[in-house]
C-alpha cells in the first residue's frame, strides 16, 4: 500500500504529439482515483506511464516512497487490469492467477492458497481448472481482476476494465470492484471515458481533456462545481443543458436575460459568484442540470421571474421521472470545450435541426405534459452555473 | 402437416387440415442433376489424388520390384520381394539417413528457434534498424542460396583449412549454411504470426513481473505453436531434400546426405539402370520420416498455415 504521486509528468511522442501536459496528480495511499475523459485525452497513457509501460519524458513519478521513473514494471509492485483482459490463453484459470506469484518463485502452498482465496473473494473457484476461452466475458474479467489481486499489490491500475461486458454485467462489476477496493484498500488508478462509472466508484475523480487536467475532486463537488465548461458538459447524464444569456443590473438587482426569457437572480447567487457582477451587460454561458428544472404548474410556490416558456418537443417517461425536451430560444453556447464535448458523444455532425439551443428537464412524474405543449418550466437560480464564453471557465470569484 | 416422402429425393411437405387449397413445398431441390452439384467435384478430387499418387506408386513399386532396373519397372510389379531393401540397408545407406535425420533435425529446430527470437524482437521492440533490418532480411532471400554457390565453396574452403571441423566435408558446416538459409522467409512467416497476440498480453505478463525472456518463453512461444510447427517442418524438408549444395559439400562417402547419396546409386550411366531398384528402396525409406512428422504436427499445420498466410 502507497501513494503515488505524478509531479509534472509529461509524455511526449517521437512525432511531436503531447500526450500528457504537467500532470500533477496526488493520490492517497487506499484511494480510489478514477481518471476520466473522452477517448484520446491522455488518460490511458498515463495510466501505462505509472505501470511503466511507457517512458515518462519529464517530471517526477513517486509510488511510495520510492521516485519509480526508471524503474520496470515487475520492480514498481503494481498490478494492472486491461481492458481485453490479457488473459493468457494456453494457461488455466488457476494458472493464469498464479503466474505472478510463480514468477515471484514464492512457495507453492503459499501460491496455492492466495490462488484459492482470491478465487473465492470472485467466486471463480470452481473455474480454476477452465481455459480462458471456455469463460464467459464476465468471468474472464474476474480471472483479470483475480490476477490482479491475489499479487497483493501496493497499487491497482485499471485500464477500462468494464467497457467489453453488457450493460447489465458492467453495472454489477462495478459495484463488485468498488467494492473489493474497499475491503483491500489498495491505491487504486481506474481508467474509464464513462462518466458513470466515475460518478459512482472513485473516492475522487480526475478529468482530463487533450492531455491537460481539467479538474480535480470529489465526485459531488465536481458534479456540483465544475471548473469550465467541459467538465460541466462531461459530467452528469444527460449532460448539463447551456445556452448564451446575459447579465443586466436591472432596478432592484442583477437580471439574467435567456432569450426572450428573463430571470432575477437572487442576492444569494451573486453572494456566492462575486465575479458574476463584473459580466454585466457581457454575454455569460448558463448552464443548467435537467435536475433542476421542474414543472411550473407543479412548483406553484416558484417565483415569476423564475420562469421560462418553452414549447416541449419529446416526452420520455421512465417511471420516476419525465424526462421533457424542449427548445430555448438563446444561442447555443460555441466553445472550443463544447466541441470537443460533441466530438466525444459524436453529435458534432448532426445538422442544427432548430433555432435557439435543445435542453433537457428532468420533472416529477405527476407532471403531464405533452409533447406540443407550450409551458412554463421553474428554474432553480440557485442552482445555475455560469461559465465566461471566451475562457471556458467558471465565473466565481 | 404431414410429411411425405418422395423416392425421387426431395422431400414434400403438404399442409393438410383447415385451409381449402394446400400448397406444396419442396424441400432439398436444387437446379441440376448429383453430377452437377457435387459429383465434378469428386472428380476433380479423384484426378489430383491419382496424378500426385502415380509417382509414388511407380517409385513403391519399383523398390519392392527384385529385379531392380529402370526398364523392368513396371506400375504394378508382377513379383514383389523386400531384397532391395536388404541390399540398400547394407551399404552405406543407413550412414546417409543418418546424416539426413541429424541435418534435418538440427537446422529445422536450430533456424526455428533463431528465427523465433528474431521474429520476436521484430514484432515486439521499436529499435533503430528495425525497418531496415527487416527489409534487408527480406531483400537477401529474394536472391536464391545458389546464386553464391561459388562464393560459398570458396569460404569454406578457407574455414576448413583453418578449422576442418565445419568446413567443406562437413555436416556441421552443411547446417551452418542451411540456417542461414532458412533465416530470412522463416523469420518474416513469424513476424506476421507473432504481430498477431496481442501485445496487451506481453506488457500483462510484464506487469506481473516477467523479464523479456520469461514472456518469450513463458507466454509468446506456447502460442506460435502452430507457426513453429510449420517452420520447423518445412526447414525439416528442406534440409532432408536439398541436393544442389550438398552434392557441392559433402564428397566424402561417410558424410554425404541421402539425397545425394542416392544420386550416387543411379549418377554412373553404367550402373544407372542396375541400381535403380536400391535408388527407389532409398527414396522410400527417406520418405517415412517426413510422412511421420507431418502426421505428428498435422493438427498445428492447418492452423499455421492459414494464420500465417492471412495474417502475415
Amino acid at each position: 500500500m502507497a501513494e503515488v504521486v505524478l509531479d509534472k509528468v509529461n509524455k511526449l511522442y517521437e512525432n511531436g504529439f503531447h500526450a500528457v501536459q504537467d500532470l500533477d496528480l496526488d493520490i492517497a495511499d487506499g484511494e480510489f482515483l478514477v481518471l476520466v475523459g473522452p477517448s484520446g485525452c491522455g488518460k490511458s497513457t498515463a495510466l501505462r506511464m505509472v505501470a511503466g509501460l511507457e517512458d515518462i519524458t519529464t517530471g517526477t513519478l513517486r509510488i511510495g516512497d520510492r521516485v519509480v521513473n526508471t524503474l520496470s514494471s515487475r520492480d514498481r509492485d503494481i498490478a494492472m487490469v486491461f481492458q481485453s483482459y490479457a488473459l493468457y490463453p494456453h494457461m488455466s484459470v488457476a494458472d493464469n492467477i498464479a503466474y505472478g506469484l510463480k514468477l515471484r518463485r514464492m512457495d507453492k502452498q503459499e501460491i496455492e492458497q492466495r490462488v484459492h482465496r482470491a478465487a473465492g473473494m470472485l467466486e471463480l473457484g470452481h473455474l480454476l481448472d477452465r481455459k480462458p476461452k471456455q469463460l464467459s466475458g464476465g468471468q474472464r474479467q474476474r480471472v483479470a481482476m483475480g490476477r490482479a489481486i491475489v499479487r497483493e499489490p501496493q497499487v491497482f491500475l485499471m485500464d477500462e476494465p468494464l467497457s467489453n461486458l453488457d450493460a447489465k454485467l458492467r453495472v454489477q462489476m462495478r459495484a463488485e470492484i468498488a467494492q473489493i477496493q474497499r475491503d483491500l484498500d489498495v491505491t487504486t488508478i481506474y481508467v474509464t471515458h464513462d462518466q458513470t462509472e466515475a460518478m459512482t466508484m472513485g473516492d475522487r475523480i480526475a478529468l482530463m481533456k487533450a492531455g491537460v487536467l481539467q479538474q480535480v475532486g470529489n465526485p459531488q463537488h465536481i458534479y456540483d462545481s465544475p471548473d469550465n465548461i467541459f467538465v460541466a458538459g462531461f459530467i452528469g447524464s444527460p449532460p448539463m443543458n447551456m445556452a448564451i444569456g446575459s447579465v443586466e443590473r436591472g432596478a432592484t438587482g442583477y437580471l439574467l436575460r435567456l432569450g426572450s426569457a428573463v430571470l432575477s437572480l437572487p442576492e444569494s447567487v451573486l453572494a456566492d459568484r462575486p465575479a458574476l457582477a463584473g459580466y454585466a451587460g457581457r454575454d455569460v454561458a448558463v448552464g443548467v442540470r435537467s435536475e433542476d428544472m421542474e414543472d411550473a404548474s407543479l412548483a406553484r410556490d416558484a417565483a415569476p421571474d423564475a420562469r421560462i416558456r418553452a414549447r416541449v418537443t419529446l416526452t420520455e417517461a421512465l417511471g420516476s421521472e419525465i424526462v421533457v425536451h424542449f427548445c430555448v430560444d438563446a444561442p447555443k453556447v460555441e466553445t472550443a470545450d463544447t466541441k470537443e464535448l460533441e466530438r466525444d458523444a459524436r453529435t458534432e455532425d448532426l445538422p442544427a435541426s432548430q433555432q435557439g439551443t435543445p435542453f433537457v428537464a428532468a420533472f416529477a412524474p405527476r407532471s403531464r405534459v405533452r409533447p406540443g405543449d407550450d409551458i412554463e418550466i421553474a428554474v432553480d437560480r440557485e442552482r445555475l452555473h455560469f461559465f465566461d464564453p471566451q475562457t471556458n471557465l467558471a465565473i466565481r470569484s | 402437416m404431414a410429411i411425405t416422402g418422395n423416392q425421387a429425393g426431395p422431400q414434400t411437405i403438404a399442409a393438410v387440415g383447415e385451409g381449402p387449397p394446400t400448397e406444396v413445398v419442396r424441400l432439398g431441390t436444387a437446379k441440376g442433376n448429383w453430377f452437377r452439384r457435387v459429383g465434378w467435384s469428386h472428380l476433380v478430387g479423384v484426378l489430383a489424388l491419382v496424378f500426385s499418387l502415380f509417382p509414388i506408386l511407380f517409385v513403391v513399386s519399383a523398390a519392392l520390384n527384385p529385379v531392380g532396373t529402370l526398364s523392368s519397372s513396371q506400375l504394378l510389379p508382377t513379383r514383389m520381394s523386400l531384397d532391395n531393401f536388404g541390399a540398400i540397408l547394407s551399404g552405406s545407406f543407413p550412414r546417409w539417413f543418418w546424416n539426413s535425420l541429424l541435418i534435418g533435425v538440427l537446422s529445422a529446430a536450430l533456424s526455428m528457434f533463431i528465427s523465433a527470437c528474431a521474429a520476436f524482437a521484430f514484432s515486439r521492440f521499436r529499435f533503430t534498424g528495425r525497418r531496415a533490418g527487416l527489409l534487408a532480411v527480406l531483400l537477401i532471400q529474394l536472391f536464391p542460396q545458389f546464386l553464391a554457390i561459388v562464393a560459398l565453396y570458396l569460404i569454406f574452403a578457407d574455414i576448413t583449412n583453418l578449422w576442418p571441423a565445419i568446413g567443406l566435408n562437413s555436416i556441421w558446416g552443411l547446417l551452418l549454411l542451411y540456417l542461414g538459409g532458412a533465416l530470412g522467409v522463416n523469420t518474416w512467416l513469424m513476424k506476421g504470426f507473432f504481430d498477431t497476440i496481442p501485445k496487451d498480453l506481453d506488457e500483462s505478463a510484464k506487469v506481473d513481473g516477467a523479464s523479456h525472456a520469461q514472456v518469450f518463453f513463458g507466454i509468446i512461444l506456447p502460442l506460435v505453436r502452430p507457426i513453429l510447427a510449420v517452420t520447423g517442418l518445412l526447414g525439416f524438408i528442406a534440409a532432408v531434400n536439398e541436393f544442389l549444395i550438398a552434392s557441392v559439400f559433402l564428397t566424402d562417402d561417410s558424410v554425404k546426405t541421402a539425397a545425394v547419396g542416392l544420386y550416387g546409386l543411379v549418377a554412373d550411366p553404367q550402373t544407372a539402370n542396375a541400381n535403380f531398384g536400391l535408388f527407389a528402396a532409398g527414396a522410400v525409406i527417406l520418405a517415412v520420416p517426413t510422412v511421420a512428422l507431418f502426421q505428428f504436427l498435422q493438427r498445428y499445420i492447418v492452423g499455421g498455415l492459414t494464420a500465417g498466410a492471412v495474417k502475415g
